[in-house]
């Protein structure tokens, strides 16, 4: 049966409000009495914080009060509880906040902050993980393993190592044993920013009677709350999260970033509202960064290409505080093998800190990571035995009912053709021009799971809808989709649905918007609401009747009585007949996928996993190192396109992403300081920089999604980089096994090669 | 601390004219957000690189954190709140809604603004001018793939642009 508006590419609601500028951000929120802070932040990467002396700021005109964090007790932290909102005793990043000022101007906090003196004395500090790790290096958290922790993470005390990781599949030594090649190689990944271009803001009010209300752009409003209530030990009703647009996300904007500042001071300042907005060097030296790290894989293969065993073990920088390094590491590493069928396996992850800026959740969660060391991997070993890298990955990838690295059969495996249609599109078989070279990468990724969505969908007395959801408008399209499939549902226009903003004392409990788990489980959800709704028309609809429960149905709009044509009436004539003084149906749904308890060796089953490829056609010029990308295709399996030009921009805007932090970012550090901070030395690409892209939707339905629908947001960056080193290889016989690919590693790369070949002749 | 020293400045926004007070250090994108609660235009660095904060000055793009409010004395200002006319949204506001050339939208008014200043010099740009006019607004959602049809295509629906042409 075809669909109305599930599929269809409807223009998204919001776009109007956006072009206009009439669509609101934090930052444009203005509440009677706001007060502004500023943040004085370690100019130590490690220190101990001796004293911290404010008399001279309270003294500036305008300065309301000084907050700092001998006077607050919290700890927070999705994974771990290891983060104060405000330092302490101890600075363990250079920026870490200090103390924080709340004038009635931002010009006056800023300048008050001048006047705050801090004691410091300066500790010793380790900004790689691989040294962090090392005995004798400096300890950064001596309370590691004693924090308060979720269940799935495995601290090593006494340590630097907040994390530790195995998965284990088969015996890979016997595996190497019976390999014909076993080849080893290092790869490392250097840090990147997430680029959004909203910087961080929240605003708080601990308003007379305790109720502590947030207006911050977090990509999980329930999660916030729970994390605020767990860190200051105060019931979840305590305390209230409204979330507006967010400017941009990719994993930058949860957890705890500028909302536990804003809450410390409006605690000292209640029951004036006070507003953190977060300065462009601030966002970049004390929000959030991308793990950088270095990946050791082997991998044992037969000479006719099969793979048969793989061993990676990684070092994950997760800088001075956990956040959700420990959950990157965990889920990452049970892909960090590749999606192909590898008998032997073993996955060994260490997420470490250092004194450097907090490293978490990052578009891909991990999986352009291992992505990078698995597909540039990959793709040496298939040219090392001559065999062609497209040949060889279709030899060995993962198909439908092959066991996945949880113990899960695949279903809905939309990878070869993801891999094919690349090829394809590449015109993989013509030898590209001279200087010229074409390269492949494919990737997996899981959803988290298990994790619940609930929704409302209340249909109104004039017909129309308001869809009530805690899922977060990230500028990915989610309230543009969830409102299509309510109409779907419910058979009413697209028009005469609302989708609402999170609230948390009023839109119901959603995990999260990560992970590309929205379409999926909150989708899931607005259709169990709207089928919910539905059921309580028809019962409405049966009394009136005066019939049985079956004999009624309802949907595109209407209640009928079954096979009878006539007396078919819409919605808001049922309810009006029923409810003469005006009422609503409010229909409810609640999804949390069941999971069978995962394999023991196993802890990360998925409801759902996204499959992608990635193609690059690059010519490098070898004077001078640089690499010019000139077409970039990206095929995506999403199991259904909800709506196919979100999804396409997705696609489009997470292969730019992808071909930006490949060959152009990086977040350049000296003894713990970043030394870029700014938008003009960290380089965003621009429109004028950007080559061709070729964004393709795959579609195999996945049975439990909503029309089939699995994900898309998180796993459109991971294959650019290794298709890129991929291409430069094709082109130059150079294989680059660090990023980024800078003209100047790649220019040293050609001539070390050329070096060597000239050595080996003489 | 000594009082901040203040200015008086006449300034015309979207068609209005303001008489406002301002602190010397004020910039234009204080005076439009903060003064006049026009806040459509967004700050994304404050230092002159996102080019989130772009309006129209006298009919040329500029980044507005890099102008100090005494500046825009006597200057004519267009915002993103001021292309549509009449409740009518601008060519080029119906290109990017229908071409689904925005996602958070936060760099949005920027480059509509960029894109207006070019339009407004070059009504049939070229794909590589179209670019380079709005080279200087990042964004990291789109890949500005949409958005650089979305401007061909406004350029291609304004009126009295189609056959420039045959003046030659």
């Amino acid at each position: 049966m075809a669909q109305e508006f599930v599929g269809q590419a409807l223009v998204r609601s919001d776009a109007v409000d956006k072009v206009t500028g009439s669509a609101m951000y934090v930052a444009d929120i203005r509440l009677p009495g706001m007060l502004y802070g500023r943040v004085l932040r370690s100019p130590h990467p490690h220190a101990r914080i001796v004293s911290v002396q404010a008399g001279a700021a309270l003294k500036v005109p305008g300065v309301i009060a000084v907050v700092t964090g001998q006077e607050l007790d919290a700890l927070g932290g999705e994974a771990v509880r290891d983060m104060p909102f405000v330092a302490r005793h101890r600075a363990r990043y250079v920026g870490e906040p200090v103390a924080v000022v709340a004038a009635v101007e931002e010009k006056i906090a800023e300048e008050a902050l001048k006047l705050i003196e801090v004691d410091y004395e300066e500790l010793p500090a380790v900004f790689d993980p691989v040294d962090a790790v090392q005995p004798g290096a400096p300890l950064i958290h001596e309370e590691v393993g004693h924090y308060t922790h979720i269940g799935a993470i495995r601290p090593v005390p006494r340590s630097n190592i907040a994390h530790y990781s195995e998965e284990r599949q088969g015996d890979v030594e016997r595996g190497f044993g019976e390999s014909d090649y076993v080849f080893e190689d290092t790869f490392r990944i250097h840090t990147v920013q997430h680029g959004q271009i909203e910087p961080h803001c929240a605003i708080a009010q601990w308003g007379t009677d305790g109720k502590i209300t947030v207006w911050t752009h977090n990509d999980g409003p329930h999660r916030l709350r729970k994390d605020l209530a767990d860190a200051l030990k105060l019931p979840l009703t305590r305390i209230r999260i409204i979330v507006p647009y967010l400017g941009g996300g990719f994993g930058g904007k949860g957890g705890l970033k500028a909302e536990p500042l804003a809450v410390a001071m409006a605690w000292k300042v209640s029951p004036r509202p006070v507003r953190i907005l977060m300065t462009r060097e601030e966002v970049f030296t004390a929000s959030l960064v991308r793990h950088a790290g270095v990946f050791k894989i082997k991998t044992g293969v037969k000479a006719d290409g099969t793979l048969l065993a793989r061993e990676v073990i990684g070092y994950w920088d997760t800088g001075a505080y956990a956040e959700k390094g420990p959950t990157v590491v965990k889920q990452a590493m049970v892909a960090a093998g590749g999606p192909y069928r590898i008998p032997h396996l073993r996955l060994v992850g260490y997420c470490v800190y250092t004194n450097r800026v907090v490293a978490g959740a990052y578009r891909g969660y991990g999986i352009p990571q291992v992505t990078w060391a698995y597909e540039s991997q990959t793709d040496m070993i298939a040219r090392r035995l001559g065999i062609d890298p497209l040949e060889f990955r279709l030899k060995n990838l993962l198909r439908e009912g092959d066991l996945l690295p949880t113990g899960q059969p695949a279903q809905a495996v939309g990878l070869e053709e993801c891999v094919r249609r690349v090829a394809a599109e590449l015109r993989w078989g013509e030898r590209p021009g001279p200087g010229r070279g074409k390269g492949i990468a494919c990737t997996f990724k899981n959803t988290k799971t298990p994790s619940g969505s609930a929704a409302h969908v209340s249909v109104n007395q004039d017909g129309t809808a308001n869809v009530l959801t805690s899922t977060v408008e990230i500028g990915q399209g989610a309230r543009a989709i969830l409102a299509q499939i309510a109409a779907e549902e419910l058979g009413i226009p697209v028009e005469r649905i609302t989708v609402s903003f999170p609230d948390t004392d009023t839109t119901p409990f959603d995990a999260s918007t990560t992970s590309s788990r929205s379409t999926f489980h909150m989708g899931n959800a607005v259709r169990l609401a709207a089928q919910d709704a539905k059921q309580q028309l028809t019962r409405l609809a049966a009394q009136m009747w005066h019939c049985g429960e079956e004999d009624i149905a309802a949907g595109g709009g209407l209640v009928r009585i079954r096979d009878r044509g006539e007396n078919a009436i819409p919605y808001p004539a049922l309810i009006g007949r029923c409810y003469g003084a005006g009422g609503s149906i409010l229909g409810r749904g609640f999804y949390y996928p069941q999971v069978g308890e995962a394999g023991e060796m196993w802890s990360a089953p998925s409801i759902f996993w996204m499959y992608g490829a990635h193609g690059a056609e690059v010519e490098v010029d070898r004077e001078t190192g640089r690499v010019n990308v000139v077409k970039l295709v990206a095929a995506h399996d999403v199991g259904k396109a909800i709506n196919p030009v979100t999804c396409s921009g997705q696609i489009e805007g997470g292969a730019v992403h992808g071909l930006s932090v490949s060959v152009s970012e990086e977040v350049v550090g000296e003894n713990g300081r970043i030394l870029n901070p700014n938008l003009h030395d960290y380089k965003m690409l621009t429109a004028a920089d950007v080559p061709e892209v070729v964004p393709i939707i795959v579609e195999f339905p996945d049975a439990e999604g909503p029309y089939g629908a699995k994900g898309i947001g998180e796993p459109v960056l991971a294959p650019t980089a290794p298709a890129i080193a991929n291409a430069v290889e094709d082109a130059t016989g150079v294989r680059i096994q660090q990023l980024p690919l800078t003209t100047e590693r790649v220019l040293d790369a050609i001539r070390n090669t050329a070096d060597a070949a000239a050595k080996s002749k003489e | 601390m000594p009082m901040v020293k203040k200015r008086e400045i006449v300034i015309s926004v979207n068609g209005t004219r303001y008489a406002l007070e301002v602190k010397i250090y004020d910039t234009l994108l204080d005076v439009l957000r903060d003064g006049l609660g026009l806040t459509g235009t967004k700050e994304g660095c404050a230092a002159g690189d996102c080019g989130a904060c772009t309006v129209l000055l006298d009919g040329k793009p500029v980044n507005s954190c890099l102008v100090l409010a005494v500046e825009a004395d006597g200057v004519e200002v267009v915002t993103v709140e001021g292309l549509a006319q009449a409740g009518k949204l601008d060519p080029l506001q119906e290109a990017f809604v229908r071409e689904g050339a925005v996602q958070c939208g936060f760099c949005t008014p920027g480059v509509l603004m960029s894109a207006k200043g070019l339009l407004s010099v070059n009504p049939k740009p070229s794909e590589a001018e179209a670019r380079k006019a709005i080279a200087g607004n990042l964004c990291r959602c789109t890949g500005y793939v949409r958005m650089v049809q979305a401007i061909l295509h406004a350029s291609d629906s304004m009126p009295g642009c189609q056959d420039s042409s045959e003046e030659e």
